[in-house]
């Protein structure tokens, strides 16, 4: 460890199905720049194996350690402790809200799962002619150079924005009362499907998708999602854009009649 | 608690805890109550004017009451609750299709400037009437 | 009567694959796991898709498996991998030299390596240092280990594995010389059991010694960490290599929207306890800079280190050890039922469960031949089913 280790307590939510849950303290010693999911590394290696939590990556491009932090949705692989010890100390750590929870920190994806799967998003696509590639502003003076590649090459690919944490999900309204809502994670999936594929027929499968039931009419405009993704994928402004396309279909077929 | 959190079953009432939340949350949460506020009123207001049909002196004594600055902190009340929601109803009614989504934040602020200018000047109309 | 069942502990990209590997050849595969899936070394690995550019001078039989893997590992999960080449870049006159050693080196070992005028490689990758010199282009990937070991983990189950993660493995348990099942503690209901097995593989990476320590044997596996640097923007589509013998902090991976600066390499005793030098960090940062100066202007994202199952060999500096991989069969220590794989990297796990499959059907008389190489994954979404 570094000179600069600090001690700091985080308040753990611990729970298995059928008991009480609590929130149990824990005290850490961590190297400056450590991000929670370190702490929880540490915890696990030298305090208790039993706690539960997802992760893998830890550099923010699996998805698995999305978790509430001091009460917030965020990645704890990027999170860094000496921030969420400033905001709240001892720092919270809580599971996501409206998937079920399995053990502590670790939350039930498979209904998430299944509606990306619906939304039929293929991970990786056409790369921007341009880099960097950030999802957070341009730090100056950086600004974005063209990328030429040889035309037969085509584009260069890249892995969607879209890493499939949860985050959106959890902060949703919608999803907190409605079983039924695809969520705003499918439903940018889907927007980002009808931009790249080429074929038609899931296009239109993909749009009724987002009209019918569990679909974009269910948002009700909170803007969580997009405030809250750490991929900047903007779920809002996707679920808005289909429904601008689903309104405009409309329109132009009451017109055509 | 326990349960809810086996379940993952929902909680329709989360949007009233707003820590942690954003500017859209926040006007998310206030157009609800809002909502719920003027639906209220809606009915508060059929009643109101109910008295109507029971005579005119039923109806002046209740016209007295209601110059009680108590009501008209009432009637504040309501009219903030439709600039705001009016109001943001643009703003829903615009990003709901696909327009201006990016600037959401800034059409709700400059809506809200709006709604207090209007406020304001509701309540100066008001004084100067008495 | 019923296939053999297989205990397989970890659920990194060695386990996943041999519990996929199993599967297919009709064994009752259970994959046991202490964290999350690629919770281990895996997860944090540099997430190349090795053309095997970066060993064909010093390591010309891991060169070799790396393109051969690569190329089938194309073939079987493609819709989880950026595929955009890397390029091998002369920054001073040593790299140039070492150029046609390089060129050499890719034919022998057969990767397709093309030298690209400077000027296209600029045009490709505008942050690359603009005094590079000279540029070769390789058949490198990218991938995401969680993906990765998530897919190999869903075609298993989709064949009948099972896959317990947070399931930690507590003992070993044995009837006299012979392994015949695992303790476990299931740390979603606190209940210990016994899972019996006719072989149990070892796959839990630099924690293998932790296991055949608890049938009293040593496997030869050192716990091997690298520091990487992830930072806030892609800066590259390719990865980009320095054109010279491996060193640390020569690649700059490419992946999603960030850009990660690696590797260093020094042996730590435990696995589970690895403090990140500051110096590491420093010298990714001043090495990346040199391949694409903009890294200076740039935040860091995140920082990453975490231990390589190297299997060691009797050689002093930890980068000189082989990183190809080891199957130990502990019949050989006088335990049956027992399998170690351990070693090797990501791009290999295909590999390696072919070699651990192959042990383990032998001693189990199984003949399935292995499939492997041309079965296309299912998506990595149907794990969690």
């Amino acid at each position: 460890m570094t000179e600069e280790a600090a001690s700091i307590d985080l308040e753990v939510l611990r729970y298995r199905p059928g008991e009480q849950a609590r929130l149990e303290n824990f005290s850490v010693v961590v190297a400056a720049g450590a991000k929670v999911l370190d702490a929880l590394d540490t915890i696990w290696a030298t305090q208790d194996h039993s706690l539960m939590f997802r992760r893998a990556c830890h550099h923010s491009s699996c998805g698995a350690c999305a978790m509430r932090i001091n009460g917030r949705e965020r990645l704890a692989c990027i999170t860094a402790m000496a921030d969420a010890a400033q905001e709240h100390h001892p720092i919270r750590v809580e599971p996501l809200h409206n998937l079920p929870v399995v053990g502590d920190l670790v939350v039930d994806v498979a209904g998430f799962f299944a509606r990306m799967t619906a939304s039929d998003l293929v991970i990786t696509r056409t790369a921007e002619p341009e880099l960097p590639v950030s999802v957070d502003r341009l730090p100056p003076p950086l600004r974005l150079r063209q990328v030429v590649v040889a035309e037969d090459l085509g584009r260069f690919t890249r892995f969607e924005s879209c890493i499939e944490c949860g985050i959106c999900v959890s902060v949703c309204p919608s999803m907190a009362a409605d079983d039924g809502f695809l969520g705003p994670a499918a439903l940018a999936g889907i927007h980002r499907t009808r931009e790249a594929t080429r074929d038609p027929m899931e296009s239109a499968h993909l749009l009724a998708l987002a009209d019918g039931d569990g679909g974009v009419w269910r948002c009700h405009s909170s803007f969580e999602c997009t405030a809250s993704c750490p991929q900047a994928v903007d779920p809002a402004g996707r679920i808005m854009s289909l429904r601008g396309q689903i309104v405009s279909r409309r329109w132009g077929r009451l017109w055509r009649r | 608690m326990a349960e809810e959190m086996a379940s993952g079953r929902r909680r329709p009432t989360r949007w009233l805890d707003l820590r942690g939340r954003h500017e859209g949350a926040w006007a998310y949460a206030l157009n609800r109550l809002t909502g719920i506020g003027l639906v209220a009123y809606l009915y508060v207001h059929l009643g109101v004017l109910s008295l109507l049909a029971h005579g005119p002196s039923t109806w002046n004594s209740f016209l007295a009451t209601s110059k009680a600055p108590f009501f008209t902190a009432l009637d504040a009340l309501v009219l903030l609750g439709v600039l705001f929601h009016s109001l943001n109803g643009i703003r829903l009614g615009l990003t709901g299709v696909g327009a201006a989504v990016r600037w959401h934040q800034l059409l709700l602020r400059s809506l809200m400037a709006l709604a207090v200018v209007l406020f304001l000047v509701a309540g100066l109309l008001w004084s100067i009437r008495g | 009567m019923s296939a053999p069942h297989v205990v397989v502990i970890g659920a990194g990209s060695t386990g996943s694959a041999t519990a996929h590997d199993l599967a297919l050849r009709g064994l009752r595969v259970t994959v046991v796991e202490r964290g999350e899936v690629a919770s281990g070394t895996s997860g944090r690995n540099h997430c190349l898709l090795h053309s095997g550019g970066r060993y064909c001078v010093t390591d010309q039989e891991s060169a070799r498996e790396c393109i051969a893997e690569a190329r089938i590992l194309d073939r079987i999960m493609p819709d989880i991998l950026e595929r955009n080449g890397g390029l091998f870049v002369a920054l001073n006159e040593p790299d140039l030299a070492f150029k046609d050693r390089f060129m050499e080196g890719c034919e022998v070992c057969g990767i397709p390596a093309r030298e690209i005028p400077i000027q296209t490689a600029l045009k490709m990758e505008p942050f690359l240092n603009p005094a590079a010199l000279a540029a070769v282009e390789v058949p490198d990937g990218v991938f995401e280990p969680f993906h990765f070991c998530l897919a190999f983990l869903a075609t298993a189950k989709a064949n009948g594995a099972v896959v317990r993660t947070y399931t930690e493995v507590m003992e070993l348990v044995t009837e006299g010389r012979t392994v015949t099942g695992v303790r476990v503690r299931d740390y979603r209901s606190g209940v210990s059991a016994t899972i019996g097995a006719d072989i149990v593989v070892n796959a839990a990476g630099p924690w293998a010694g932790k296991i055949a320590a608890m049938a009293a044997l040593a496997v030869p596996v050192t716990p091997t960490p690298g520091v990487m640097v992830t930072m806030d923007c892609r800066l590259n589509n390719m990865v980009l290599n320095r054109l010279n013998r491996p060193s640390d902090g020569d690649i700059i991976v490419p992946q999603r929207a960030t850009s990660i600066i690696g590797t260093t390499s020094w042996v730590v005793e435990d696995p589970d306890r690895i403090p990140i030098p500051p110096q590491h960090v420093a010298q990714m940062l001043a090495s990346g800079q040199e391949l694409v100066p903009a890294v200076g202007q740039v935040r860091v994202r995140a920082t990453v280190a975490v231990a390589r199952p190297l299997v060691t060999k009797a050689k002093a500096d930890s980068r000189d050890v082989s990183r190809t991989f080891e199957c130990f069969d502990h019949s050989a220590d006088g335990l049956e039922g027992l399998v170690t794989i351990s070693g090797g990297k990501t791009t290999s796990s295909r590999a390696m469960a072919q070699r651990a499959a192959d042990v383990v059907c032998s001693k189990l008389a199984v003949p399935a031949p292995c499939t492997t190489q041309a079965t296309p994954l299912v998506s990595y979404r149907s794990f969690y089913r």
